[in-house]
């Protein structure tokens, strides 16, 4: 019996190496893997390693164009994974699934909000990295220094706010910045109208954005990827 | 991993084209719909006779495809997400009318209406079968009106798929309850 056929890229099992590691705070990390030479996406997508009987998945910050894959994570202390990623010697071999997920760019009439907290603006990465431009970036974080892309984002959005979530005298100051989430500029400052909004980071997020569309946005579209 | 995010606690859901609609919509009910189809396959797939391997793995292959013929359901015309989606084209249909020639070869000719039941497998046969015939009316509902561009025309291939998987299910029934040798019960009047 045939089974149904898509000319999306099918997910297939990969060996990637390590090689190099930064860090861009006390807890988050940048890597780069080997890509292996078969291995296509589409920006925005997802990899999947699979340790002992979990699952995670990182999205990708790096473009189709590149010769090696990047990530950008977050050390969960406890953490499944990010802590063997954290800690691996550069040289370490790896083995992903990928690519997984339809969280890409779908152009529209209507302007693109993308809305991403903490590391969940590694899908936005890739996808300006190559060649999207026309967007309004709201980027959720805890202090200014955890903006890390910020000069490349400032300089390819449309718009960029970065909108810092912790206390005034902690959160540091930025320019452009709001001062609150990002649920907060939604709903006070940015003019109703329809958009194609992705959103991309904690469930928290993307279930008070969403009930937000709703109410100040409707007619507009959504597209959430959740990093748990 | 939480399954939950708490959007849909207001009554409405995203779709897979990224609309936000009510859950009573008629996209919902239809890729519910499948949702319940699947389900109850799952549930007939446990309850299969021990020895029928290959049918579990060919109910297991109907269960993903049902999985693209849903994203289909959530996908409103014109969208770019459709391109995204596998084409659903006759070739599946005709898997289905294979598959049901096979399972015919070894079963007596029907000549009277049945009640459905028999062994717990071809009950969750007949139960699925139910389910897919009210997947397909409200496919068939969602079409009404619809112009000729590339979701309706995939949604035209999914109602003859249900179509299709209906009869397959129905004859499913009678094979279970061949294979387990039960008869099939007779409606007398």
């Amino acid at each position: 019996m045939k089974t149904f056929n898509t000319d999306r890229i099918a997910a297939k099992s990969y060996s990637t190496t390590l090689l190099a590691r930064r860090w861009l705070t006390e807890k988050v990390f940048e890597i780069e893997l080997t890509r292996p030479s078969s291995f296509q996406f589409t920006p925005g997508q997802r990899i999947r390693f699979s340790p002992e009987t979990r699952q995670r998945d990182y999205s990708l910050l790096t473009t189709p164009s590149d010769s090696t894959l990047g990530l950008c994570l977050f050390n969960v202390e406890k953490g499944q994974f990010s802590p063997v990623l954290a800690a691996a010697e550069i040289g370490t071999k790896f083995s992903f699934t990928g690519p997984h997920g339809y969280f890409t760019y779908r152009p529209s009439a209507r302007p693109a909000v993308f809305v991403a907290t903490g590391t969940g603006i590694a899908p936005f990465l890739s996808i300006s990295r190559s060649g999207v431009t026309e967007f309004t970036l709201l980027h959720g974080v805890g202090t200014a220094s955890d903006l890390h892309y910020q000069d490349f984002l400032r300089s390819t959005a449309r718009l960029y706010v970065p909108c810092l979530s912790a206390s005034p005298d902690q959160a540091g100051t930025i320019e452009n910045g709001f001062d609150g989430r990002v649920t907060h500029y939604l709903k006070e400052y940015f003019p109703p109208d329809t958009y194609d909004f992705y959103l991309c980071g904690r469930q928290e997020m993307i279930r008070d954005v969403t009930l937000l569309v709703d109410e100040r946005f409707p007619g507009s579209l959504v597209y959430a990827e959740t990093f748990f | 991993m939480k399954i939950y995010t708490g959007g849909g606690d207001r009554g409405k859901t995203s779709l897979f084209s990224g609309e936000r609609v009510n859950k009573s919509d008629l996209r919902v009910e239809a890729y519910g719909d499948v949702d319940e189809l699947n389900s109850a396959l799952g549930a007939l797939v446990a309850f299969l006779p021990s020895g029928e391997a290959a049918l579990a793995e060919e109910l297991q292959r109907i269960q993903s495809d049902l999985l693209h013929v849903g994203a289909w359901l959530a996908v409103t015309p014109g969208s770019p997400a459709s391109s995204e989606l596998p084409s659903i084209t006759e070739e599946h249909a005709q898997g289905l009318e294979t598959a049901i020639d096979k399972m015919e070869q070894e079963l007596p000719t029907l000549k009277d209406f049945l009640l459905p039941g028999g062994h717990v497998s071809a009950a969750w046969a007949h139960v699925a079968r139910a389910v897919c015939r009210r997947a397909e009316r409200h496919v068939v509902r969602l079409l009404a009106g619809n112009d000729e561009d590339e979701t309706s025309l995939q949604l035209r291939g999914v109602v003859t798929y249900l179509n299709r998987l209906s009869d397959y299910l129905f004859v499913l029934a009678r094979y279970c309850n061949k294979v387990q040798g039960q008869p099939d019960t007779i409606w007398r009047k």
